[in-house]
């Protein structure tokens, strides 16, 4: 009896992932969109109107469509739309060092080699071990967020994802911090406080910004109480879209970004 | 029963105030009053103190091409209507303030002063709430000629804090960058020794604009907006908003479409309340517990992105009914998660119980008053530690919870000895929260019988302008309101949100008063306050 209470309350079965081939996304998650066959012209006009974020766009040459990782919200209107066109995966987007690198077309693209959250972790544990001694500290700085990319970054220090397996760990001080993560489209009110936060992080420091917001405004864009991306206001290393990034994306991010810190 | 009580209010107040009152209608289950500028505090304190309704939100928008000035609505909330008392500012740009009558009003009358620049006249405290100091003083938002892409210059300028001053008396500034990963805002504590005499918040850190933003929409777009109002009550915000345009319009959605919608909304409620909990278990030392009850709140949200493709429930609603659907297969699915995370919830809150350093700490702390936490206007469960029973779930039913309501008269009685035991301390909250996640598991279990009707109905092309309704919700921090007039082509004319925060955040200052410094993030949890839901 005592081992059954036991299990009850320590165990049931519930373990920190380790499983290096299991990829955590349900088949309904709705991770990114994707081209799948070339918009017609008119397709082009009705997928652009439908985009409340503007993520959608024609190029100049008017061959083919854009589509801004960084913008999307992955609502899904324009699948709803167009749905033999484009269509919504549940591979997330992956995080990207430029702004440019967000962006795919419609014509055919490369595909990016996935990593179980495993896997990226050891790597990313390795890295750090490599530049800063063991770990690496992040300072999370809400710049006017939803509370939403607060709650999966929240869930990387849950027991399920561990983050602190890999050497990583929140810190309560910008002046401990190796790493910034900021959400948020950079409100008004905040944008003294986030430039004050960057400044009193030691050097070298790398800026990731996190979710839609951060990376382009998102759906509350540019207008009068926002700055329209975290990069208007202080210099950003890696960009991670998704609205919200899941977890593993998260932890992917933070290895992209360590990695730019080397070429340095 | 709707239409008498309506009737009743609509006589009781004619009788005090017919010459003051230039007209009177009905708009669904809201009592329209239009009234004189210089009468409406008289009237406003008759139906604050005589009929004890509660203040639910003040809505200005600038209808100066309409009416020629701007228009105030004060809504007050009683049994299951809302009134409206609608007063026209004219030629000027002042307006009579009511706080001296109705002590809830405050906030808002700043919040009108920031945005709309009108003066309410008798309010003591003119300083700015929403756009900070930092903005210029001739810079009104939702004013109607104002752009939404104007980027205003900075000026320097010094917020003035309440300044305690006494032998012994240290101040604390805390904020907007907090320690956790929690949102932004500012508190500055005044303390003797560990004591704190004085707290003043600070919030509008995350103000981003929504009610204009949404006035540059569509009105699909504007409830992707709705849904980021605070990303973990997605659901419930833009339940109220789907429900605010669904009245406009005039429709009905499907049965179907009501249970799903009540469905995630109590999946909502679960994954936020356990969320909470461990939070408090967190704040109080207590990690193993907070580790366990984690574990749950991942559970939910992987259900979550099954159901809905989202982690955080973003995209269920849409206008008219609902965009995901739930099948057989869910169900069960559905089913089997929640026995598990109930019989492990009812593992963790029983070992939670029986720590006794655990309760030690919540008990106490952070103990509001009933008549504080009346006067302020509070909703949820910061109102329901107290014994203030409201409930938009049962006040003022939506989607399929009138399925829901029905007490024996002995439940009925113990609920009412329940809710006069309370206690308003952190521990109170701690057992409501724990009560309430049961209780939504049992909600989702009896709203699985779903009806075979279609997920949703056509919404007309065109909406009548001008027209407008209030939609609401309860969320899992209390009642949310939105409401929403429509302009010329379906363009969206007002949005007006208040969600639960608004009303809940003034007590916080009131909650630690007397208690130490490091009580203040356990009462700040145990209370769970949003600030991007607060600063829109």
């Amino acid at each position: 009896m005592i081992k059954a209470t036991r299990k009850g309350i320590a165990g049931n079965g519930i373990e920190t992932i380790k499983n290096l081939t299991h990829t955590l996304a349900s088949k309904n998650y709705r991770g990114s969109a994707i081209f799948t066959a070339e918009p017609t012209n008119d397709q082009r006009k009705t997928l652009e109107e439908i985009c409340p974020t503007k993520a959608l766009f024609s190029t100049k040459e008017n061959s083919v469509m854009g589509l801004d990782n960084g913008k999307c919200i992955t609502c899904g209107y324009c699948s709803e739309a167009a749905s033999k066109t484009i269509e919504i995966q549940n591979k997330p987007s992956n995080p990207v060092k430029t702004k440019s690198q967000m962006i795919s077309y419609s014509s055919p693209q490369t595909l990016f080699q996935e990593k179980s959250y495993e896997q990226t972790g050891n790597e990313l544990k390795e890295k750090i071990q490599k530049m800063f001694g063991r770990s690496l500290a992040i300072r999370q700085v809400d710049a006017g967020s939803c509370n939403g990319c607060e709650i999966e970054i929240a869930a990387l220090n849950n027991p399920i994802y561990d983050i602190e397996r890999f050497g990583i760990h929140f810190v309560a001080s910008p002046r401990h911090a190796d790493v910034l993560l900021v959400t948020g489209p950079a409100s008004r009110n905040m944008e003294i406080a986030l430039l004050r936060t960057y400044e009193a992080t030691p050097g070298p420091k790398i800026v990731i910004a996190v979710g839609a917001c951060a990376c382009s405004g998102g759906i509350f864009g540019d207008t009068y109480a926002t700055t329209g991306g975290i990069d208007k206001v202080v210099p950003v290393d890696v960009y991670i879209p998704g609205c919200p990034p899941r977890p593993e994306v998260l932890l992917q991010g933070i290895l992209l970004a360590v990695n730019r810190m080397k070429s340095e | 029963m709707n239409n008498t009580n309506l009737e009743n209010y609509a006589k009781e107040i004619a009788s005090k105030f017919s010459s003051k009152i230039a007209k009177t209608w009905q708009n669904n289950d809201e009592l329209h009053l239009n009234v004189e500028l210089d009468a409406m505090p008289k009237i406003c304190d008759y139906v604050y103190k005589n009929l004890n309704a509660r203040l639910a939100t003040i809505i200005c928008s600038d209808e100066r091409k309409n009416i020629g000035g701007f228009a105030i609505r004060y809504v007050f909330e009683k049994d299951n209507v809302f009134i409206f008392i609608i007063v026209s500012t004219g030629q000027g740009f002042a307006f009579p303030s009511i706080i001296s009558h109705i002590p809830a009003a405050a906030l808002y009358e700043r919040e009108i002063k920031d945005m709309f620049g009108l003066v309410p006249t008798g309010n003591p405290d003119m300083r700015p709430l929403v756009l900070h100091e930092h903005w210029p003083d001739e810079v009104f938002p939702l004013r109607k000629e104002f752009e939404l892409e104007t980027k205003a210059k900075r000026q320097e300028k010094e917020y003035q804090f309440l300044r305690v001053q006494g032998e012994g008396i240290c101040e604390i500034p805390v904020g907007p960058v907090h320690a956790g990963i929690i949102e932004p805002g500012h508190f500055r504590f005044s303390i003797l020794g560990e004591n704190i005499v004085n707290l003043e918040t600070r919030l509008f850190y995350t103000h981003k604009g929504i009610e204009k933003l949404a006035e540059s929409m569509r009105l699909d777009e504007a409830l992707l907006l709705s849904e980021r109002i605070a990303g973990d009550e997605s659901v419930a915000n833009s339940s109220a908003f789907c429900q605010a345009i669904e009245k406009i319009a005039q429709i009905e959605i499907p049965k179907r479409a009501k249970k799903i919608r009540t469905v995630f909304a109590e999946l909502e409620r679960i994954y936020n309340h356990v969320g909470t909990l461990a939070g408090i278990s967190t704040d109080a030392s207590f990690p193993f517990g907070a580790a366990r009850l984690n574990i749950l709140k991942e559970k939910l949200m992987q259900l979550n992105e099954y159901l809905s493709g989202s982690r955080i429930l973003f995209g269920v609603n849409r206008i008219g009914g609902v965009r995901c659907d739930i099948t057989d297969e869910n169900k069960k699915l559905i089913l089997e998660t929640l026995s598990q995370v109930s019989d492990d919830f009812d593992k963790v809150t029983i070992l939670l119980k029986s720590k006794s350093s655990f309760m030690d700490r919540l008990r106490g702390t952070g103990a509001i008053q009933k008549k504080i936490a009346h006067d302020l206007g509070t909703v949820g469960i910061v109102a329901r530690c107290v014994g203030i029973d409201v409930d938009a779930r049962r006040d003022h039913p939506y989607g399929s919870y009138y399925l829901h309501n029905h007490k024996t008269p002995q439940e009925l009685v113990q609920h009412q000895i329940e809710m006069e035991k309370r206690t308003g301390d952190a521990l109170a909250r701690f057992e409501i929260r724990v009560h309430e996640v049961q209780d939504s598991l049992d909600i989702i279990r009896e709203s699985l019988d779903l009806e075979d009707d279609s997920l949703f109905t056509s919404v007309p092309e065109n909406l009548e302008p001008f027209r407008s309704a209030l939609g609401w919700a309860e969320s899992h921090r209390g009642q949310t309101l939105h409401w929403v007039m429509i302009g010329e082509n379906n363009s969206i004319f007002r949005y007006k949100v208040r969600t639960a925060s608004f009303c809940n955040w003034p007590v916080i200052e009131q909650a630690v008063l007397n208690d130490i410094v490091p009580d203040f993030p356990l009462v700040n949890k145990s209370l769970d306050l949003s600030y991007s839901g607060n600063d829109l």
